[in-house]
């Protein structure tokens, strides 16, 4: 098996690393999985822990996030499957590529300043990346820094 | 027949010498107790009350009547009143000491005139002159506050869950006032009955009965169908859309919690932001802004208020009389706030259109899932809204209401019980009671005394001021400090304001710390826990909302809504006639 699996979290840093994928998939012929994964720690952070509901929720958001690279990925001849997973998103990309197989894994580089509070700073993407290059052997891709 | 007589005659004389006897008992029992009520008789009571400086009743303080060789002659406790009576023994010594203790106050020792020893002997009650009692600074002082100030930091930074950081202060003043007690007695804060004394179980009640109905109404789809049609009369205008939107939010919260409205609210409102091809910011942003502000409007809409109606024994009716419509003014300015700022995204950046795609995805998300559940749900609300306005009127409180709701829905529609027992978020309930404990615990050793003596000396008798330090000291704090434990610390601060200060009776600081503490949160994105929640979801579809950005936002929000407000409450409370 191969494929490229895109590990998509929405928004409009994502179009990059949508458009990437897409083309690479179209370039190789492989077979593209576009990547959602619901995550619910940051309800640890609020007196909520109700997480039955929000969890089918996110599930919706995230089947709709996919189906919007689905159809970019549609207008440009490249047929897309969505894939929604739950739980932490490292090792739910990480499982994902070992079970497809896969040769590239397509990420996203957060467009941050350098001050701003976020798990995902730039050092420590580099890092999950070659991570993950060594667990599965996937290729991983990055859009540049803008 | 002879024979017949006799035996008749045999159970008469028995019958007689049993009556007889009966009388001879009887007469020596009462011979007997005639005695005793003649004691009785000879004991005299004395009675009291103590307050502590700001006259508030002093509960739990040990009263003792000492005669001049120091022997006890009496000995009882003050109720919650603060009131106590002793019952004293003949003979009446020449001298008695009236000695008042209590830990965190100091042990205060009353001298009884002789005046009070003739009528005492006179065979008459006494009335003792009032005690007041004067606060002690111990070690327990500082421990019980820098807990406190622990677990608004903890919560604040988020560095541990709300409830673990809540359980850890609960466990802290529990501890030292049990393992430290044997080596200092100034550790001592409060032994566990004391401490669960403190725990507000109409708050505790309300809250899980309501979690219940929320549980079978939030799995119905209903949040989804309505903003669904929010997006469909819109008709594409965006502007119209993100209005109606802050509606539903903002009514929404009004009868649920405002983390639970988010947290179905923001998924679909970000896919109806990407199906249009605009920042979902621009409609997230203005519905968290109205949950938090709108939510005041009832008894159950914050828990703020349900911690506010509970110890001030304000009603339903209370809060949507006298809120409402301050509340629909800073709705106003809200809109209008709003609209300026994502006018960008609401008028000139109108996205590129709804996609077809897409838009077919939301039209099939939004059907109502349980129709059934939703009839029996909207039945139910319906007979608790009924029994939350008028049950007041034959004292039914509204926890009780809650539980009934509660449990006639669960009946009804018979759910799976342990979906619906683990649809209660347990983790919210401990937090409450653990959060009740600490300050508690605050309130037990003073410092929420010092807090409102501090408050009462700068407002003086001006209830203007005073309206004006309660409302925009909860706003500003609110940003910075979670509301809850804010508002459960700042209750008792507000009941010894409302009794000193003249005009306040009409609870109308409780009104302005609920608008404060409420409309607070919309300054800052820790400021409340929907906010936190919006963010959260939001950053999940890579749409990040930052501290800055929040605030940015929100401080304004803040300052327009609560000077509406502000506004509506000098004119309610001050202008129009009660």
């Amino acid at each position: 098996m191969s494929g490229i699996v895109c590990a998509v979290r929405g928004g409009p840093h994502s179009q990059s690393t949508i458009s990437i994928a897409i083309t690479l998939a179209r370039e190789t012929g492989q077979p593209l999985y576009f990547l959602y994964v619901v995550n619910l720690d940051f309800l640890a952070r609020t007196t909520s822990t109700r997480t039955h509901t929000i969890d089918h929720e996110m599930e919706e958001m995230g089947e709709f996030i996919l189906l919007g690279a689905q159809g970019r990925a549609a207008e440009q001849g490249v047929s897309a499957e969505g894939l929604v997973k739950h739980g932490e998103v490292g090792e739910q990309i990480v499982d994902l590529c070992k079970e497809l197989g896969a040769d590239y894994l397509v990420i996203g580089r957060p467009q941050l300043d350098e001050d701003e509070d976020n798990v995902f700073t730039h050092a420590r993407l580099e890092n999950f990346a070659n991570t993950i290059e060594r667990q599965t052997g996937a290729k991983v891709i990055m859009p540049e820094k803008e | 027949m002879t024979t017949r007589r006799s035996r008749s005659n045999l159970v008469a004389a028995a019958l007689v010498v049993l009556l007889l006897l009966l009388a001879y008992v009887s007469r020596s029992a009462l011979a007997q107790s005639s005695e005793p009520v003649e004691d009785v008789q000879m004991v005299y009571l004395v009675s009291g009350v103590v307050f502590d400086e700001q006259n508030v009743p002093v509960k739990d303080a040990l009263v003792t009547l000492t005669d001049d060789s120091g022997q006890e002659r009496a000995t009882a406790a003050t109720q919650s009143n603060g009131r106590y009576a002793l019952t004293l023994e003949k003979p009446i010594p020449d001298r008695l000491i009236l000695r008042v203790e209590r830990p965190h106050f100091e042990e205060t020792k009353v001298e009884l005139g002789e005046a009070v020893i003739q009528t005492l002997r006179a065979g008459q009650p006494v009335e003792v002159p009032e005690v007041i009692l004067a606060r002690t600074i111990t070690p327990a002082f500082w421990i019980a506050t820098f807990v406190f100030a622990g677990v608004l930091v903890l919560i604040a930074t988020g560095t541990i869950h709300n409830t673990l950081a809540a359980l850890l202060g609960m466990a802290i003043v529990l501890g030292v006032s049990y393992l430290g007690e044997p080596i200092n007695d100034g550790l001592f804060i409060f032994f566990f009955q004391g401490a669960l004394a403190y725990v507000d179980w109409g708050v505790i009640f309300l809250i899980m009965g309501m979690m219940m109905v929320i549980a079978v109404v939030e799995r119905t789809g209903i949040f989804q169908w309505m903003a669904f049609m929010a997006y469909r009369v819109s008709g594409g205008r965006i502007w119209l859309l993100v209005i109606i939107l802050m509606l539903i939010t903002g009514i929404a919260s009004a009868f649920l919690d405002n983390v639970t409205t988010m947290l179905l609210m923001t998924p679909i409102s970000v896919q109806i932001a990407l199906a249009l091809g605009i920042n979902p910011l621009a409609l997230l942003i203005p519905e968290v802004f109205a949950s938090n502000i709108v939510g005041i409007s009832t008894l159950i809409g914050t828990p703020t208020n349900i911690l506010i109606g509970s110890y001030a024994n304000i009603t339903f009716t209370d809060f949507l009389v006298n809120l409402t419509p301050g509340v629909l003014l800073a709705l106003v300015g809200l809109i209008v706030y709003c609209l300026l700022i994502f006018r960008q995204d609401l008028f000139t950046g109108q996205g590129h259109g709804a996609s077809s795609l897409l838009e077919g995805k939301l039209a099939e998300r939004a059907q109502i899932t349980e129709p059934d559940h939703l009839r029996k749900a909207a039945w139910v609300g319906g007979g608790m809204l009924l029994l939350f306005v008028f049950g007041e009127h034959i004292h039914l409180i509204p926890a009780v209401t809650a539980i009934i709701g509660a449990t006639a829905l669960l009946i009804w529609i018979r759910p799976n019980i342990d979906e619906m027992i683990e649809a209660v978020d347990w983790t919210t309930l401990v937090f409450f009671i653990a959060l009740f404990v600490i300050v508690g615990a605050i309130q037990e050793v003073g410092l929420i005394s010092m807090i409102a003596e501090v408050i009462g000396r700068l407002v003086g008798d001006n209830l203007t001021l005073a309206m004006l330090a309660v409302i925009w000291l909860s706003a500003i704090l609110s940003t910075v400090i979670a509301n809850i434990p804010f508002t459960a610390a700042m209750l008792p601060v507000v009941a010894y304001l409302t009794a000193t200060i003249p005009g306040a009776g009409n609870k109308v600081l409780f009104f302005c710390l609920s608008v404060g503490s409420a409309m607070g949160g919309n300054g800052s994105l820790i400021g409340a826990s929907a906010n936190m929640v919006t963010a959260g979801i939001a950053d999940r579809a890579g749409f990040t909302i930052t501290y800055a950005y929040f605030f940015r936002k929100g401080f304004p929000a803040l300052l327009i809504t609560v000077t509406l407000a502000t506004l509506w409450l000098l004119f309610r409370f001050l202008i129009l006639p009660e």
